[in-house]
């Protein structure tokens, strides 16, 4: 029983992880049709300097918010420079973004080295509550209630608020929305900043719940984003909580039970929702 | 057979492989002879994919798995059997039923979604064959890999080298003849448009999965020689950094030719080689990937066509697309239209 509960918060933690990743890629492709496969860069460059500014401040707090910075920096400098020149053309988007991302990590080893660096949590966030014979790690309960916390808050802006009202406009129909006076280029900048921050921010936090940060660690996680994104629903932002929420728990099981098959599992899903609900599980518009 | 009736550019194309049949006796240095045993390999290798992107205009980012699957099994063939002609030929004959029977898998399952489904998708399939190759540790011996004999013919640098060339010049003229063919015009139709192809009542999955099952054999092929030029194997054959490689070939040679690629990969080949040997003069060489990613940004939105297709849309006046993606603005038409 306890060895289940673990398990699950290992997969809630791992899935929230994800989720963060995925919800900027999902909501960008959803309004600006672009599949950002830089994405994983944002991640790791969000790491690394969220790591480096922890470990030279000593606080996580400033750490997070140097990542979250890096991350919407990029994501600016991302949209200006890459995407934009090439917007509306799929296979140029596709194969542009795949170069910056290749870039990305190769900066990271030039500025920060190509070696491995060991990352340790805040004394505050180390060790773990006991309930029972139940062992509760701390982060892992940390990033899970962060992570409800941001989904919350941005349905909240995506529900309520007027610009979550034009992104989500935008979404069905962006020729609408411009014509409607709007300034779709700013909603697309805003978004992708955003996305990127995310993006980032997982990065900050996945850095010390791995333990260990690498240059690889980007295009790795970020498949697993793609696989959310697919099965979730492209441009469907809480298909994608659902869906990493799921990749994340049959990740931590088969991680645990059979080692071998935790990617393929997870490629499983993919294929098995693309063959039947190709469009995904809560797919928004066709 | 009636000469007249060849191609100009065919007797060009006969006179550049005469010519490259000549360097082995020029360029003595077995070093330098192995630069152009990869280039002809990788050329093969990114003149199969692209059949894919320039031709059909599909994207995948998992073309490295038919080109490990070639490697792989050429490799174990040769370790397990004994080191002669005969087991060479197997490893060819098992590699390419491999590749065929996992491109054809793979096309059926994925070409029917959008474009960037599938490149998503084989994104993924090629990592899950690495994690498989890393795995597989009775087979593939792990991330270490393994080395193996090679038949007495071949372990003379300078009948590789034929061997590569002879096969670069078959596969060249080979794929030209099937991109000029009926079956190859259908192909860029579906590139330039679909819909419509789809609507003058042509299957387009169906051409889409021969294609890849032809993109996937020759990769393997490539795969093959790839592992007889290295007498070792190991996972690296399935990284995607060999993908992203073959990219480059391809989009700096320019996509939609098959001399582009076999340019790009000597550029490609070149540069690497000249980088990695700068890099005792300045560490930053190393990360020489950091000026590859940059020029192929630049090349993809300033030289969308490629070093061949600028010359040859100067040359004969015709616009050719490259990457230009022409069906955003005819949806546009239509929607005005109807």
């Amino acid at each position: 029983m306890d060895l289940i509960i673990s398990l699950v918060i290992n997969g809630l933690a791992t899935g929230m992880l994800i989720f963060l990743l995925a919800a900027g890629l999902t909501l960008i492709f959803g309004l600006m049709s672009v599949l950002n496969f830089a994405h994983g860069g944002l991640f790791i460059w969000g790491a690394y300097t969220g790591v480096w500014v922890y470990q030279m401040s000593n606080s996580f707090i400033l750490g997070i918010i140097a990542g979250i910075i890096i991350g919407l920096l990029l994501g600016l400098v991302t949209e200006r420079l890459i995407v934009r020149p090439v917007y509306g053309n799929h296979i140029q988007q596709i194969l542009i973004t795949l170069g910056f991302m290749l870039v990305l990590q190769e900066m990271i080893k030039v500025v920060f080295g190509p070696d491995q660096k060991a990352v340790f949590p805040p004394e505050y966030l180390a060790g773990s509550f006991m309930i029972g014979d139940i062992v509760l790690i701390k982060y892992r309960l940390f990033i899970i209630v962060i992570g409800l916390l941001i989904f919350i808050l941005a349905t909240i802006i995506l529900k309520k608020s007027r610009i979550g009202l034009i992104v989500r406009a935008g979404v069905m129909d962006k020729e609408m929305v411009q014509s409607l006076g709007i300034n779709i280029k700013l909603v697309f900048m805003l978004v992708f900043m955003v996305g990127a921050g995310l993006a980032a921010l997982s990065g900050v936090f996945h850095s010390i719940y791995s333990g260990v940060i690498y240059a690889e660690m980007g295009l790795e996680f970020s498949i697993l984003a793609f696989i959310v994104v697919v099965i979730g629903g492209m441009g469907s932002f809480s298909g994608s909580l659902f869906a990493a929420i799921l990749v994340g728990l049959a990740q931590a099981f088969m991680a645990y039970y059979v080692p071998a098959l935790s990617l393929a599992v997870n490629m499983l899903l993919m294929v098995i929702v693309l063959i039947f609900r190709p469009q995904g599980l809560f797919q928004v518009k066709e | 057979m009636n000469l007249r009736h060849v191609d100009k550019s065919t007797w060009i194309y006969l006179a550049a492989s005469l010519l490259l049949l000549l360097v082995p006796f020029i360029v003595t240095g077995r070093s330098m002879q192995f630069i152009f045993i990869q280039i002809f390999i990788f050329a093969i290798f990114a003149m199969s994919y692209d059949i894919l992107l320039g031709f059909t205009g599909i994207i995948s980012f998992g073309h490295v798995m038919f080109f490990g699957i070639g490697a792989y099994s050429t490799a174990i063939v040769m370790s397990r059997l004994d080191s002669t002609i005969g087991s060479f030929l197997l490893g060819v004959v098992i590699a390419v039923i491999l590749a065929s029977i996992v491109s054809f898998i793979v096309g059926v399952l994925t070409l029917r979604l959008k474009k960037h489904f599938y490149a998503m998708l084989t994104l993924a399939l090629a990592g899950l064959f690495l994690v498989a190759a890393e795995k597989w540790r009775s087979l593939t011996g792990g991330n270490d890999g393994f080395t193996f004999r090679l038949p007495e013919i071949f372990r003379d640098s300078q009948n590789m080298y034929m061997l590569c060339l002879v096969s670069l010049v078959l596969i060249f003229f080979g794929l030209r003849r099937f991109t000029k063919s009926p079956f190859g015009r259908v192909l860029m139709s579906i590139r330039e448009n679909e819909n419509r192809t789809e609507s003058l009542g042509y299957k387009v999955v169906h051409y889409k999965v021969i294609a890849s099952v032809v993109a996937g054999v020759v990769a393997s092929f490539a795969g093959v020689l790839y592992a007889l030029s290295l007498r070792f194997v190991n996972t690296g054959v399935f990284a995607t950094d060999l993908t992203i490689d073959v990219l480059l070939m391809t989009i700096i040679g320019g996509v939609g030719t098959l001399v582009g690629p076999i340019l790009g990969a000597g550029l490609v080949e070149f540069a690497h080689h000249w980088l990695s040997g700068l890099a005792d003069v300045h560490w930053i060489f190393e990360r020489w990937i950091i000026l590859y990613g940059t020029i192929y940004i630049l090349v993809v939105i300033f030289f969308p066509l490629g070093i061949v297709g600028t010359i040859q849309s100067k040359f004969t006046n015709r616009p050719l697309r490259g990457l230009r993606d022409n069906r955003k603005a005819n949806e546009k038409k239509g929607r005005r239209a109807s």
